[in-house]
């Protein structure tokens, strides 16, 4: 963890401090991932929805001038936070409970279209989402007239801050006994099932968490960007989250956010030398990484320690 | 032992991970040039944000190669004041997001000169928030656009309403009749050239029957179709470019083709033969066409043509307008000496140049007095019909 956090320190490039401010944040969204997959085994295509939406909700909130709009940054964020975390709420009980009660691939798929339908309604959303164009944000980062966490160091630190937290948190947790109960259903809800436990009622609360999380990470994402457009809750990034997720490890904490935060940036490095065949240069990395090491990076590296 | 073993492994791992992070961000790192110094030799570095990927591929290869051929021109005959042109290329993929990706990269770490791109109006809009107004740098913009933009370093080289449609609607009227389906892509150039387009068409006595948007690559259009059989327009006038050559499949299959005239202002030369067939009655308006005269039209052809393979055509809403952008670039550095953004921005005003688009000048609107050509659908080509020269942006601003 301090190797990825106090990486660009030694570059002194502010650059790269805000564009690893970004990818910080890209990390958080996969922790977010790693939480309801990786570690609750409920694999999911639409985590995008929660990162994007809180964005949408935020540039909502503080741009449209309606009624009661704009409002200030500091109070849009929780909303747009609260909000998602209500959407993940509603999805939970919708897809948890009662006779549905979806698994594995049911769920992937409820996923999958939520992540659709919110990339044709950020298109379709008129003036207030903006369609196409999506929402420039007037907000910058910061207490209005005192100070500001504007590009350099300033964003890269708030980030780098969060990223640590989060992993830490999250650390706790899964090491908690409810944690153990969610490792549990990872592996076999039916055992965790017998067992007394109310596995709907866990499912839901984590759903909810890491929409939470991820919905954070957006709204600051998006709010540092400058815009929010339909891509941003779409299922492109729902599956580049997965990606990193994979690549680095899932179940591993560590090993999404070193997914996220290399892959961001081999991204970002090759997408300038490689003009015409970045893509292709990344799909093949990827598809390498991913047969050499099938539990990801640091899946290979647990499951070499517990061999040993 | 076994402990030793474990740690071993583990250390190594992670040493790895850190090595092959720390190897990214060193050549992620490596460039920081100068900016307004003039120290001979030392390159002039232009960034170019192009759509090279995604639904403006062609617009923004376009774009991108005729910058390139202009920059190639000028450094084969020395430069800018003795200093080369460096052409910094950035994919921004036909997506905002990206496009705030690239252009910041270009500015803060990169350090360009000069900014020129993207395609679409959206990503305009969030380039000049990056480039222009959180940066204070230079950005040509060299699409054709809905105008509007008034800032000290921003620039517009393409064609803007009142140059493309002014002229365009009469004509149109004449040849077809007054009654107009106004069909765009639901994004802000489309939505706002109608809003110009519309006190046009009633100056001259026309009616809009009704206004259609549909997403920017849409998979069906129902809708369009419905709405034609429904109003009945004399003639459509289309701002949909990414996909028009689906939604004119889907009025062939329909039964529809050849009952409405069309009007354009985006299909270029290479975008012509994939709709060509299905759009015998169309007219289409833009700087640059391989059929329009200008003087130097054919050498520009034959030289850009040379670089790229003999089959190849720039596309005539963004590529020469790029070309023409780096020549009055230079024109106005050499003027200003110096490469400072507000210098440079003084300097551009008043420049003009006679390229493959005619003779342009920059107005003090920040946006380009040019000739516009009107050419018909001929087969699967284009044939020259008026050209209207000098035509003024009308932009409301003083700069």
């Amino acid at each position: 963890m301090a190797v990825i956090v106090g990486l660009p320190l030694v570059s002194e490039d502010a650059f790269l401090a805000d564009q690893l401010g970004k990818f910080f944040l890209y990390g958080i969204f996969a922790l977010s991932v790693d939480l309801v997959w990786g570690y609750g085994g409920m694999f999911t295509f639409g985590q995008a929805t929660f990162f994007g939406w809180a964005g949408y909700v935020v540039g909502m909130l503080t741009v449209r001038e309606v009624g009661f709009l704009p409002l200030p940054f500091w109070v849009a964020l929780p909303t747009a936070v609260a909000a998602v975390a209500l959407l993940a709420l509603g999805l939970g009980y919708f897809v948890f409970s009662g006779r549905l009660a979806l698994r594995g691939v049911y769920f992937a798929v409820v996923t999958l279209a939520m992540a659709v339908l919110s990339e044709r309604l950020a298109n379709a959303g008129g003036d207030i989402t903006g369609g196409q164009n999506g929402i420039l944000f007037g907000a910058r980062l910061g207490l209005p007239g005192l100070f500001y966490f504007d590009r350099d160091y300033g964003f890269y630190g708030l980030t780098a801050t969060l990223l640590v937290i989060f992993y830490l948190l999250l650390r706790r947790y899964i090491l908690s006994p409810t944690g153990l109960v969610l490792r549990g259903i990872g592996q076999n809800e039916d055992r965790v099932a017998l067992l007394g436990y109310d596995v709907a009622a866990v499912k839901r609360r984590v759903l909810v968490m890491s929409s939470a999380i991820a919905g954070l990470a957006g709204a600051l994402f998006h709010v540092h960007d400058g815009i929010v457009s339909p891509g941003a809750v779409g299922v492109e990034l729902s599956t580049l989250v997965l990606l990193w997720v994979a690549l680095g490890g899932r179940g591993t904490l560590i090993g999404p956010v070193v997914g996220a935060v290399g892959l961001s940036l081999l991204n970002a490095r090759l997408s300038g030398t490689f003009l015409d065949t970045w893509l292709l240069v990344v799909g093949v990395v990827l598809v390498a990484v991913i047969v050499a090491f099938p539990a990801g990076l640091f899946g290979f590296l647990h499951q070499s320690r517990s061999r040993v | 032992m076994t402990v030793t073993r474990r740690e071993l492994i583990r250390r190594g791992g992670i040493a790895g991970a850190g090595a092959l992070l720390s190897g990214l961000l060193a050549s992620c790192g490596d460039d920081d040039g100068g900016g307004g110094g003039s120290s001979s030799g030392e390159p002039i570095k232009i960034g170019v944000i192009a759509d090279l990927s995604g639904p403006f591929t062609t617009y923004g290869t376009s774009l991108n190669r005729c910058a390139e051929l202009a920059v190639k021109e000028i450094n084969d005959a020395g430069g800018i004041m003795g200093r080369p042109i460096e052409l910094l290329v950035e994919d921004i993929q036909t997506d905002v997001a990206v496009t705030v990706d690239k252009a910041t990269k270009l500015v803060q770490s990169d350090n360009v000169d000069l900014v020129m791109g993207p395609i679409g109006s959206d990503a305009n809009d969030a380039a000049t928030k990056v480039v222009v107004e959180n940066n204070r740098k230079l950005l040509f913009y060299t699409e054709t656009y809905e105008g509007g933009k008034c800032f000290d370093t921003y620039f517009s080289f393409g064609a803007v309403p009142a140059q493309q449609i002014r002229p365009f609607i009469p004509f149109l009227q004449d040849e077809f009749g007054p009654r107009v389906l106004l069909f765009g892509a639901d994004y802000v150039w489309p939505q706002r050239s109608f809003e110009i387009a519309k006190p046009i068409i009633q100056e001259n006595g026309g009616e809009v029957v009704s206004e259609l948007y549909l997403p920017l690559v849409a998979e069906d259009f129902s809708e369009l179709v419905q709405a034609l059989r429904n109003t009945q327009p004399d003639y459509v006038f289309v701002l949909y470019p990414a996909v028009w050559g689906a939604a004119l499949k889907a009025i062939d299959d329909a039964g529809l083709s050849g009952q409405f005239g069309i009007g354009n202002i985006f299909v270029g030369d290479p975008d012509l033969p994939a709709v060509a067939e299905l759009a015998q009655e169309m007219y289409t308006t833009l700087p640059y066409f391989t059929v329009a005269d200008a003087p130097k039209a054919d050498e520009f052809l034959g030289n850009f043509q040379a670089e790229f393979g003999e089959n190849e055509i720039p596309s005539g809403g963004e590529g020469p307008p790029a070309y023409n952008a780096v020549y009055l670039y230079k024109q106005a550095v050499e003027e200003a000496e110096s490469t400072e953004p507000d210098a440079v921005a003084e300097a551009m005003v008043g420049q003009t140049f006679n390229g493959p688009t005619g003779p342009v000048e920059m107005t003090p609107s920040h946006h380009l007095k040019q000739t516009i050509n009107l050419v018909q659908v001929e087969g699967d080509g284009y044939k020259l019909i008026d050209s209207f020269a000098d035509q003024d942006p009308e932009q409301d601003c003083n700069l």
